[in-house]
């Protein structure tokens, strides 16, 4: 009523002068508003600002905002049976810019509540002071393994986000074409040298399964960690590099200069097979239909693949207002819950979860099969993984000798010698 | 388009964020004030112009203060660019004219500058509240069975854009070239720089179409349907367009071309695809033809072939001066007036024996038709000196009143009342 009578007011005085006249307007604002408020406010909306790293290995187009989207409506539509009124905006980043972008967002006070990124990326934006910490409770920390904790765990013990899910390394190939998928390095260029197309993406952290495979995981771990390297650890990076090197020699073995081209190509037909992140696997399966399939990465002489699993995070934004802070915390324990985390897993087989107790039913999928079995692989590494920081200058240099290496520019034993010393300077 | 909408209202909740309203109310704030402060003019002795620096600066103080305090303070300064750089449009004006003349500053300013500064202005914002990226991918629905995206649509409307507003110069640059190489008049290089600019706009448009996927044999089937909306609904608009090509490729009314409208000639300054502008010297005024009229009426124009036009002006001298006299007087005095050209020679004619006089007439060529009206009054004014110093009379006219005598039988003829 007061409001009404100041509106009354305004509009009387409204009518005298022209400088009373903006009074009165502002008057009958303010008293509209006033009346407004005694029915109904309108509401923000309640939104939960969502920014997704996309891998240098995803391409940021149409399609991959389609999978996103699909992949993360029924997460949305099972958090908006507990919190009706949340609403989810997400944007796609690529992980290399994710560090700049939040930044200038968050200088703006714009940033996003939270960020579903791999665990190296998040390690990187604690450290910058981009994300802030998670303040997990023993009932969250209890849901995963320690080491998958640890990944994503900084110095001083805080944690950079919530594990929420794997995407794993396997082997695609196409049916048609290649009846049973090459479970060994020597079955691969047989494949090879029978006619069938293998392509493989000279980006060392896409092709750092093979070292699994020819046994120098170790080796590189050691080096890694600034150990002194034995003869026989040297043999066996020499091996790796030699296979390599000798792959890239094969007729029918193509190195691409990435893993978006490597895919580009299996989807034109012009790959029989290819080491892929089952994240892809959306997009393959489209084309492909029921002649897509899905296997571990080939064993060696030295032993199985040492695939590189991403472990995704959910990390919170600094930029949340407390009702944001609040979503998004509720939103990341809603997405580690079991069921949640089976529904994931099941629904779209192409991820696995991070609660270590949603057991993956492999038996019944042979892709949750090979996700698993890749999963399982990918332990040897987590050690070398543990020294290894997201844009590590050191992989830049160990990237470019790969590169001449596959080039032939250098034998495996100048390459490996160089490695060495690329790898075991300090950071 | 649902998706686009949501995500732009999905922005509003970032009203939630404190700092981001500080920010905003800021900035808003300094804004309102300095444009208030320049109205009323608060400070006495400052000029205009200097109002916004001060705004700036005062924006500058607080980003920098809220950046001292370890506030968020991005949005304002990322607004405080933009004020800075609509100021620096302002400042750009009275340099763009040392340069252009007034009529191309304000059309570079309004078709290109300005739309320019706020497209990347909003592109610049919403790169601060989400990826610019992931909008551009989202979908707006189907035209003609193929998927649309935000970005695609954008790049489109920006190319055609681009293409309407930025042809014009080099076509009329490409246009000029030929000129100079052939030899062509200049309302044949006006003409040739429409057709460029048609010929490009159209080529434009489908390549926009290709571009973005859409069916060949789709358009064809709207082209179908159009059609008949063209019977029906914009006939004239279409009938129009069609009307100014064929004029244009005829060569008959091409800016330059002086044509005869009500009696008056008139320039035509500009073939647009709707209508002919067209300029009147009598009254300075502009006249907006459609082209359907020039395709359907006759026309009379004095620059088909060449741009002499052949004018006449008409005098009187009385009946006791020599007729072969007067005509080469008049002669004479044609060649004498400068803007009357010498070859063909002015003629004189003797046209009739009037009431009072026998009437003359003066031919003569003139180079511009525009200056009819002007050179007839400079050749009439010469005619009057030369009579006076001929001593030849303009006889005014002559009457014989006869008084009435009532009853009209003692009416006596006026030789008896000598």
């Amino acid at each position: 009523m007061m409001g009404a009578l100041q509106g009354s007011m305004g509009l009387l005085s409204a009518l005298r002068s022209r400088r009373s006249r903006h009074l009165g307007l502002w008057a009958s604002l303010i008293s509209s508003a006033a009346l407004a408020g005694c029915s109904a406010v309108p509401q923000l909306p309640n939104v939960l600002y969502l920014a997704i790293g996309m891998s240098a290995d995803q391409a940021i187009d149409g399609e991959a905002h389609q999978e996103v989207q699909d992949r993360l409506a029924p997460l949305e539509q099972g958090y908006r049976q507990l919190h009706p009124s949340t609403r989810f905006q997400f944007s796609l980043y690529p992980e290399t810019d994710l560090g700049k972008t939040i930044r200038d967002r968050t200088q703006s006070g714009l940033g996003p509540d939270l960020l579903f990124l791999n665990g190296a990326t998040a390690l990187k934006l604690l450290d910058d002071g981009l994300v802030d910490p998670y303040p997990a409770n023993a009932r969250d920390t209890a849901q995963f393994n320690p080491g998958d904790l640890d990944r994503i765990r900084d110095r001083r013990g805080r944690l950079a986000g919530i594990p929420v899910l794997v995407q794993t390394q396997v082997a695609c190939f196409n049916r048609k074409q290649l009846a049973t998928p090459p479970a060994t390095l020597d079955e691969l260029l047989a494949a090879s040298a029978k006619g069938r197309r293998i392509g493989l993406s000279a980006d060392v952290i896409n092709l750092f399964w093979t070292a699994g495979s020819l046994g120098a995981v170790e080796s590189i771990t050691n080096v890694v960690k600034g150990n002194p390297i034995e003869q026989q650890e040297l043999n066996t990076l020499i091996r790796w590099l030699a296979w390599l090197q000798n792959a890239n020699n094969q007729l029918r073995v193509t190195f691409y200069p990435n893993q978006q081209t490597v895919i580009s190509e299996f989807l034109t037909g012009r790959l029989d097979w290819i080491p892929c992140n089952s994240v892809s696997l959306p997009r393959l399966r489209q084309r492909l239909g029921p002649h897509l399939g899905v296997s571990p990465l080939p064993d060696g002489v030295g032993g199985a693949a040492s695939p590189v699993n991403r472990l995704r995070v959910l990390a919170l934004g600094r930029s949340s207002s407390s009702a944001g802070r609040a979503r998004a915390l509720a939103f990341s324990r809603f997405s580690t819950n079991p069921m949640v985390q089976r529904v994931l897993t099941l629904g779209s087989q192409t991820v696995l979860p991070a609660n270590r107790f949603v057991k993956v039913p492999v038996q019944s999928s042979e892709v949750l099969e090979a996700m698993e079995t890749s999963q399982q692989e990918s332990h040897v590494i987590s050690s070398f993984l543990e020294s290894i920081h997201a844009g590590d200058s050191r992989m830049n240099k160990v990237q470019a000798e790969l590169t001449i290496l596959l080039f032939g520019e250098r034998s495996p034993e100048e390459v490996a010698a160089t490695l060495v010393t690329a790898f075991q300077r300090s950071q | 388009m649902r998706q686009l909408l949501l995500e732009v209202f999905g922005w509003l909740g970032y009203l939630e964020r404190p700092e981001v309203l500080l920010q905003l109310v800021l900035v808003v704030g300094l804004m309102l004030g300095t444009r208030l402060a320049r109205r009323r003019r608060l400070i006495p002795g400052w000029p205009s112009l200097a109002y916004a620096p001060l705004g700036l600066s005062a924006l500058g103080v607080v980003t920098l203060a809220l950046a001292a305090f370890g506030q968020p303070y991005g949005l304002c300064r990322q607004l405080g660019i933009i004020w800075l750089g609509w100021y620096g449009l302002h400042l750009l004006h009275p340099l763009l004219l040392r340069w252009l003349p007034e009529e191309r500053v304000h059309q570079l300013e309004s078709r290109l500058l300005r739309p320019g500064f706020l497209l990347v202005s909003a592109l610049a914002l919403i790169k601060e509240v989400d990826s610019v990226n992931d909008l551009a991918v989202t979908r707006l629905g189907d035209v003609f069975g193929v998927s649309i995206s935000t970005g695609e649509l954008f790049k489109a409307v920006v190319v055609i854009y681009l293409v309407l507003v930025g042809c014009g110069p080099p076509a009329a640059a490409l246009a000029w070239l030929v000129q100079r190489a052939v030899g062509l008049s200049d309302g044949s290089r006006k003409a040739m720089e429409l057709m460029l600019r048609y010929a490009v706009v159209g080529i434009g448009l489908v390549a926009v179409a290709v571009q973005l996927g859409l069916n060949t044999t789709a358009l064809i089937a709207v082209a179908g349907g159009l059609s008949v909306g063209l019977g029906f609904g914009i006939k004239e608009v279409f009938s129009n367009f069609v009307s100014g090509i064929w004029l244009l490729f005829e060569g008959s009314v091409r800016p330059g071309e002086v044509l005869m409208l009500d009696g008056d000639p008139c320039e035509v300054r500009h073939l647009g695809l709707r209508a002919t502008l067209l300029w009147r010297d009598r009254d300075n005024a502009e006249l907006l033809i459609p082209n359907q009229t020039f395709f359907t009426e006759a026309a009379t124009s004095y620059t088909a072939s060449d741009r002499m036009r052949r004018s006449q002006v008409s005098v009187g001298a009385a009946y006791h001066h020599e007729p072969a006299e007067v005509i080469a007087l008049l002669e004479a005095t044609a060649q004498q007036v400068p803007r009357v050209l010498a070859n063909p020679a002015p003629k004189a004619l003797l046209l009739s024996y009037g009431d009072s006089a026998i009437n003359y007439a003066l031919r003569f060529w003139i180079a511009n038709p525009m200056d009819n009206v002007g050179i007839c009054s400079e050749v009439n004014q010469a005619i009057w000196h030369a009579f006076k110093a001929h001593n030849i009379e303009i006889p005014f006219p002559q009457q014989v009143e006869y008084s009435m005598v009532w009853p009209p039988e003692q009416h006596k003829p006026n030789t008896e009342h000598r």
